[in-house]
């Protein structure tokens, strides 16, 4: 078996190449990392989680700016890949803190909010089923059963487009799968009051809040 | 290549251009982008929100210019980019209007191009921006609008319901409650007495059968008003926004080129936005056939444009048209605050101020960062036009507009955090007589003395 923990020389050489998004010589540092024995499990929840999130601290507090919080999460991505491979051939596989299926409601296209959201709860161990946009209510509850999933995100930022959010909603509770799937709702248009009136399990007004309220809700 | 072949071209591109996944092409613009601040030398400095350097502005429009061409635009559908050359868009930018005649009739309003500090006041051409409104006060909010001695021309909020039900769009719902929204508009000029008045859009509709549905010369949306064409964030289209635009070329109607950069988005600092919103008039030239271009700066996190970033990539890209192109183009506050509060026209002064010596056309307002349903009303766009006439009339400088809008920063940005959301449309107004309350115009009369000792010129107004 691999040595679990990750020596600090190797944390910090990848933990750097995560923040300036460096995909050739993070996944150099991937590979060397596991090469030499390093536990891959450790290399995800020591070095690449923790990287990410602090990318996504800094995109939240201003610090950086949206093409980093891509870069990174793009790399991190590629990282996670290459570990997965090396784990499946020990016979391990992936934790992940959950399965988030995520897209903006039918007729919203503008989805940058959404791509910020999938960032941080890929930054955070989740694994998201990314459905794009403009995504019927039908294809929302397809995917989450054909994923095994915890959490349905629907995101929305046109106010004439969230009655989407609605119809999500309306047919969970129709197939009685409502109670099988947390179903969270956010994006420019949409309140609390909102998500109270269509009855989804959450909304959150942030990328950071989605990622706490999934937390807390998984944890309930 | 022939205007009219135009669309037949770009849509063989959208078919043929280049493959590349989604998120290649925003890194794609995000890196080349910075490239070019660093190759034009374009600088962000905070305490300098109106920069007054013409070599600098012409830099960024070449740099935007050179993003274009390297970069194209990204079709959402296909995924594929399409290209220009450097010739096709110098063309189609000289072939594009310098003169707009909207609206008809005695309330027709020629919208010209304006340049860096000119003398000519700006055109304001306003309404609630697309943001969310109930169906049940919607006319009287817009009446609100359209009464406003210092407004020109109404823009369109979206409706949430039509007969209570959700509004869904991409289906009959979403053409009625065009159908009723175009009419309303059309009803809400009737009655303040300037039926030719110009109408931005019908925002109800997200669709292009949603858009094309306002098309009606008796009830809805003449060939003398417009219709928003978007831009997604950032350079992208898709089949949906160019199928309008061969309808709106034979209605005989305005395509107005709807640009949202994100201020912290794929452009990245406010250097890199403003290259970008360059790059982004240049689409709404050549694929949009635009009459005007409506750029609505957006922040990243607050949705507003009333901060730093935005104000200087207001007054860089404005800057940068104007100097170098005959464009008309329109701006839009977008506040973190609401009605009934000083914080909220404090928001709008600046942005209008910064506006008025760019070269642009006040268009707006979107209170509330457009969050908050019917937290809209016409005092402060009234305000807006206000502000910017006396801006002109007193002869504000760029360096003086930058000066002021530092002045006018300290009094809302504690509330980018924490906004003051104030009051929606029906406890801002009395509804019996369409006027705003007391509360409201008291704010109004507050901020414009303030904005008197800065040196603004004013005269006479609706609630003084």
């Amino acid at each position: 078996m691999p040595e679990s923990g990750v020596p600090k020389n190797i944390a910090e050489k990848l933990g750097e190449t995560l923040f300036q998004g460096d995909k050739a010589a993070a996944m150099a540092a991937t590979q060397e990392a596991l090469a030499s024995g390093i536990d891959p499990l450790a290399l995800v929840q020591e070095v690449i989680i923790p990287s990410l999130v602090e990318v996504g601290r800094r995109f939240e507090a201003l610090e950086i700016f949206l093409p980093e919080l891509m870069q990174a999460g793009d790399v991190g991505s590629a990282c996670s890949k290459l570990i997965e491979e090396e784990l499946v051939k020990c016979g391990g596989e992936m934790r992940v803190a959950g399965v988030v299926v995520i897209g903006t409601v039918k007729g919203d296209i503008h989805d940058i909010g959404k791509n910020i959201v999938i960032s941080l709860f890929k930054a955070h161990g989740y694994k998201v089923i990314d459905l794009g946009r403009d995504v019927s209510a039908i294809a929302f509850v397809e995917a989450a059963e054909a994923n095994h999933d915890d959490v349905i995100a629907a995101s929305t930022l046109m106010s004439i487009t969230r009655a989407g959010c609605r119809e999500v909603a309306g047919l969970l509770r129709e197939l009685n799968l409502n109670d099988k799937y947390h179903f969270i709702v956010g994006g420019g248009s949409l309140d609390q009051v909102y998500a109270d009136e269509i009855g989804a399990d959450g909304y959150a007004p942030t990328a950071a809040g989605a990622v706490e309220l999934v937390k807390l809700l998984m944890s309930n | 290549m022939y205007a009219n072949e135009r669309p037949v071209e770009i849509f063989q591109r959208s078919r043929s251009g280049p493959f590349m996944k989604e998120i290649e092409f925003d890194l794609m613009v995000a890196k080349r982008a910075q490239e070019l601040v660093r190759e034009y030398d374009v600088k962000y400095d905070p305490q300098l929100l109106c920069p007054a350097d013409d070599e600098m502005a012409d830099r960024v429009f070449e740099a935007g210019v050179q993003l274009f061409l390297d970069v194209g635009v990204y079709h959402l559908d296909t995924q594929r980019v399409i290209r220009f050359d450097r010739g096709e868009v110098m063309d189609a930018l000289r072939q594009a209007p310098s003169t707009l005649y909207l609206g008809e009739g005695k309330d027709m309003v020629i919208a010209t191009n304006r340049g860096v500090e000119d003398p000519t006041p700006s055109l304001n051409l306003t309404g609630p921006a697309g943001q969310a409104c109930s169906e049940e006060h919607y006319l009287k909010m817009l009446i609100s609008y359209a009464q406003e001695p210092y407004v020109d021309a109404i823009e369109s909020g979206a409706t949430l319901t039509y007969n209570g039900y959700d509004i869904v769009a991409g289906t009959m719902m979403e053409v009625k409650a065009v159908q009723r929204d175009s009419a309303t508009a059309r009803e809400a000029v009737r009655r303040v007495g300037k039926p030719g008045m110009h109408i931005g859009d019908c925002a109800t509709g997200m669709t292009a059968v949603g858009k094309m549905a306002a098309s009606d010369p008796v009830n809805g949306l003449r060939p003398c008003d417009g219709r928003l064409v978007a831009q997604m964030c950032e350079l992208k289209t898709d089949d949906d926004q160019l199928i309008r635009i061969p309808h709106l070329l034979q209605y005989g109607t305005h395509p107005i080129n709807l640009m949202t950069p994100l201020t912290g988005g794929v452009g990245g600092n406010p250097a890199g936005v403003s290259v970008v919103s360059v790059a982004e008039f240049l689409l709404g030239v050549i694929c949009y056939f635009a009459s005007y271009h409506y750029l609505s700066i957006t922040h990243i996190k607050w949705t507003n444009n009333s901060d730093p970033w935005g104000m200087y990539v207001l007054a860089m890209t404005g800057q940068a048209m104007a100097r170098n192109t005959h464009l008309v183009y329109t701006c839009d506050p977008f506040t973190m605050c609401g009605p009934c509060t000083d914080e909220l026209l404090y928001e709008v002064a600046g942005h209008a101020i910064i506006a008025e010596v760019c070269g642009y056309h006040q268009h707006g307002v979107g209170s509330t960062g457009g969050n908050i349903v019917d937290h809209h009303t016409g005092l402060e766009a009234g305000f807006q036009g206000e502000v910017g006439l006396a801006t002109t009339r007193a002869g504000i400088t760029r360096e003086q507009a930058s000066e002021i809008a530092l002045r006018l920063l300290p009094k809302y940005e504690d509330t980018f955090e924490n906004p003051k959301r104030g009051k929606p449309f029906a406890e801002a107004y009395d509804l019996k007589t369409i006027t705003p309350t007391q509360e409201w115009q008291d704010c109004y009369r507050r901020v414009k003395e303030e904005l008197t000792k800065l040196g603004l010129a004013f005269v006479q107004g609706p609630y003084d």
